[in-house]
């Protein structure tokens, strides 16, 4: 089933035409050009990420050779997103996707994407029903859909912690192979994460798994689309149930599944499927672009001091990116003097704030950690 | 004086590299256990600030090989560094579990020693070994990683005052221009030298010691390199081989050497994460010019000597993906 979907997609993608005219203001679709633009700005500001060419006899022959897809790796993820404990007010700031205040036309199939909604006084997300806050109480199964699915699929599939495996080389410890010696830091809390110093938040056990987060276009979404490929604190590949643990059960076995990665002939990766992309992403540039035009316009007016105060009302990431640090505000106005609203270079960046609400732990948006 | 101690290497192996080994295999390795070449790439170690708690967290001290891993023209990710290695598949568990693991570990150690000998050259101090053995049926791939690093006897010490901040050491100037010539260097330099005088501050690949030090006092001299730890307190794996091959090669002037561990992949201009420590070779070596024994196998999960297991089941087996995609 599962394969005869992906080949009627790979059909679909092939037959359908490659988007020509930029539209991304008015349905927040792409062209691959500006595919190409948004992630040559990205890996030139945020240089963890870069071009791939990928398999070249699946290259696609709408973008360049050396510019099929984006990718990142070694993203860290902290906790999973099942047992996120939602206590920290300024990770809330950093989302930039509640829709709170600008729910004009309620299109409530986007609800879905507001994940952290529920948890401001205001969350209109149905969607959201309890209060977030409780899921991390509540015990295991029942309620938590992410690891229920995860359990049901433990079971019949075998896919198990890794000690079983070990078993089938049991006489394969050699700790006699070579001395002990002295000048080795000790590899478990130096070498992966010194636990010691961390506050376990309640009670769950804090592993660093990371993540290569790849960046491809959908030719027939017209837009990116994410994937991601998962390691455990040891380097060992994640299993499909352990990937879903860090996507927020609102997507977990909804909007992301695993699927052959399409820039190789063998891999399979997690991916958050791209239908509802451009409309999500339509509203948010919507919103930015009034901002930023509006950010652009007094600034032009009055300079530095009024769009600073604005900034950190709305905590409008651009003003960061201009200038790669907090501190823009004397540079930039002489860097986009013209009122153009937003470019298209910033899609991508914008994407991964999206995205971010999607994979809350995976620490995906570089962009605002630097 | 405190001992250095320095990070291992974890390996990290990205899927698309057994994908390809899988291929290597059926096509063109079939039966053949030979050795092979493989090259891997680490680079600056990484730290992240836990949003919760606020603490910085090191991360792991990676050295990844991926999907072009087997590729003769190997090209390392940007800013990273590329490694070489030797690769060896066996075909059954029996055959991978009986193999004189000493034997090939000594057979490489060899071969770095007697390269930074013969060329003087620092291509090989990091090179590492893989020994695999691939269960194609069931998607598993048992692998075991060793990284031989030249073991000083009696071990390096650290002056008390330990690892510093570069900054103690450095001004964010010097700082800045030695990020600048290291990104504008033709190839990626994992080691190299670091020199202030009047002209200011300048680098050099660690093959023109010599000469590029020949005027300049020891309290200018720096041993630099890219240091994939994070770990404010110990520095990388690849410093050892560095130390070894700066005491074998210039025996008089490297009793004590001030090191550089380079961990600045990007220019942050508030926050230099790079660190400094002088360090001194605890005594005169032992082993009168020989090889130094080596070590360098990586642990296992469970802290032991010890194989690792990849199980690729369940994103290749066409079985368990079906029954997961309901």
């Amino acid at each position: 089933m599962q394969a005869l979907q992906s080949h009627y997609w790979a059909v679909r993608d092939y037959l359908s035409p490659v988007l020509k005219e930029s539209k991304f203001k008015e349905h927040g679709r792409i062209t691959p050009e500006e595919f190409v633009a948004a992630g040559d700005f990205l890996a030139y500001k945020f240089p963890v990420w870069t071009w791939e060419k990928g398999d070249a006899s699946k290259g696609r022959d709408y973008l360049p050779p050396d510019k099929q897809y984006l990718v990142t790796r070694g993203v860290p993820c902290l906790r999973r997103a099942t047992s996120l404990a939602y206590t920290d007010a300024d990770e809330d700031a950093e989302r930039l996707l509640s829709f709170g205040d600008s729910s004009g036309p309620g299109d409530e199939a986007d609800e879905w994407v507001e994940t952290h909604a529920g948890r401001k006084p205001h969350g209109d997300s149905a969607a959201n029903p309890g209060d977030i806050e409780d899921i991390p109480d509540l015990d295991g199964e029942a309620d938590n859909v992410a690891s229920g699915i995860g359990g049901l699929s433990l079971g019949p599939t075998g896919a198990v912690e890794e000690t079983p495996d070990l078993d089938d080389i049991p006489d394969m410890d050699e700790d006699d192979l070579e001395e002990k010696d002295e000048a080795t830091a000790p590899t478990k809390p130096s070498g992966l994460v010194d636990t010691s110093n961390i506050e376990v938040a309640k009670g769950n056990l804090l592993q660093v798994r990371t993540y290569d987060v790849m960046i491809t276009y959908d030719k027939y979404y017209q837009t990116p689309r994410v994937w991601l490929i998962g390691y455990d604190e040891n380097g060992k590949p994640l299993t499909p149930p352990q990937i879903f643990q860090d996507i927020s059960a609102d997507h977990a076995h909804k909007t992301v599944t695993i699927e052959q990665f399409i820039h190789s002939a063998s891999l399979q990766a997690a991916s958050v499927h791209p239908c509802k992309h451009a409309s999500v992403m339509k509203k948010v540039i919507e919103r930015m672009n009034n901002s930023v035009v509006e950010e652009q316009l007094s600034r032009r007016k009055s300079g530095g001091a009024a769009a600073n105060s604005k900034e950190t009302k709305k905590k409008w990431p651009f003003a960061r990116k201009t200038s790669g640090s907090g501190k823009d505000d004397r540079s930039a106005p002489g860097e986009e003097d013209e009122i153009e609203g937003m470019r298209v270079d910033f899609y991508l960046v914008v994407f991964l704030k999206f995205i971010a609400s999607i994979v809350p732990t995976i620490e995906v948006d570089s962009t605002t950690s630097f | 004086m405190p001992i250095v101690q320095f990070t291992p290497f974890s390996s990290l192996i990205q899927p698309a590299f057994w994908h390809e080994l899988t291929n290597l295999k059926i096509d063109v390795l079939r039966l053949s256990d030979d050795a092979l070449p493989v090259s891997g790439s680490y680079s600056t170690g990484r730290s992240v600030v836990d949003r919760e708690s606020g603490n910085e967290i090191a991360l792991g001290c990676n050295l990844s090989v991926g999907s072009e891993s087997f590729d003769k023209d190997y090209k390392a990710p940007a800013g990273s560094i590329p490694v070489s290695g030797t690769f060896k598949n066996f075909n059954t568990i029996e055959d991978f579990k009986a193999a004189d693991k000493t034997a090939l570990f000594n057979q490489e150690a060899e071969k770095i020693w007697d390269h930074i000998l013969k060329t003087r050259n620092t291509a090989l101090l990091s090179h590492f070994l893989l020994i695999t053995y691939a269960d194609l049926k069931k998607y598993k791939y048992y692998y075991w990683f060793a990284f031989p690093a030249f073991v000083s006897k009696p071990a390096w010490e650290i002056a008390e005052d330990g690892w510093r901040d570069a900054t103690d050491q450095f001004s964010s100037e010097a700082l800045s221009s030695i990020h600048t010539q290291f990104h504008s260097h033709p190839s990626p330099l994992p080691f190299f030298l670091v020199r202030s005088d009047s002209n200011g501050t300048s680098i050099a690949p660690v093959e023109s010691y010599a000469t590029f030090f020949e005027s300049t006092p020891p309290s200018s001299q720096t041993i630099a390199f890219v240091d994939p730890s994070a770990n404010p307190t110990n520095p990388g794996w690849p410093l050892r081989n560095l130390l070894a091959y700066l005491r074998a090669l210039y025996p008089e002037t490297t009793s004590t050497v001030r090191v550089l561990c380079w961990r600045d992949a990007e220019l942050h201009q508030s926050t230099w994460k790079s660190r400094f420590g002088v360090l001194e070779a605890g005594g005169v070596s032992s082993n009168g010019g020989g090889r130094p024994s080596a070590v360098g196998w990586e642990k296992n999960p469970q802290g032991k000597l010890g194989p690792r297991v990849a199980d690729l089941a369940p994103m290749m087996d066409p079985t368990m993906l079906a029954n997961q995609a309901v």
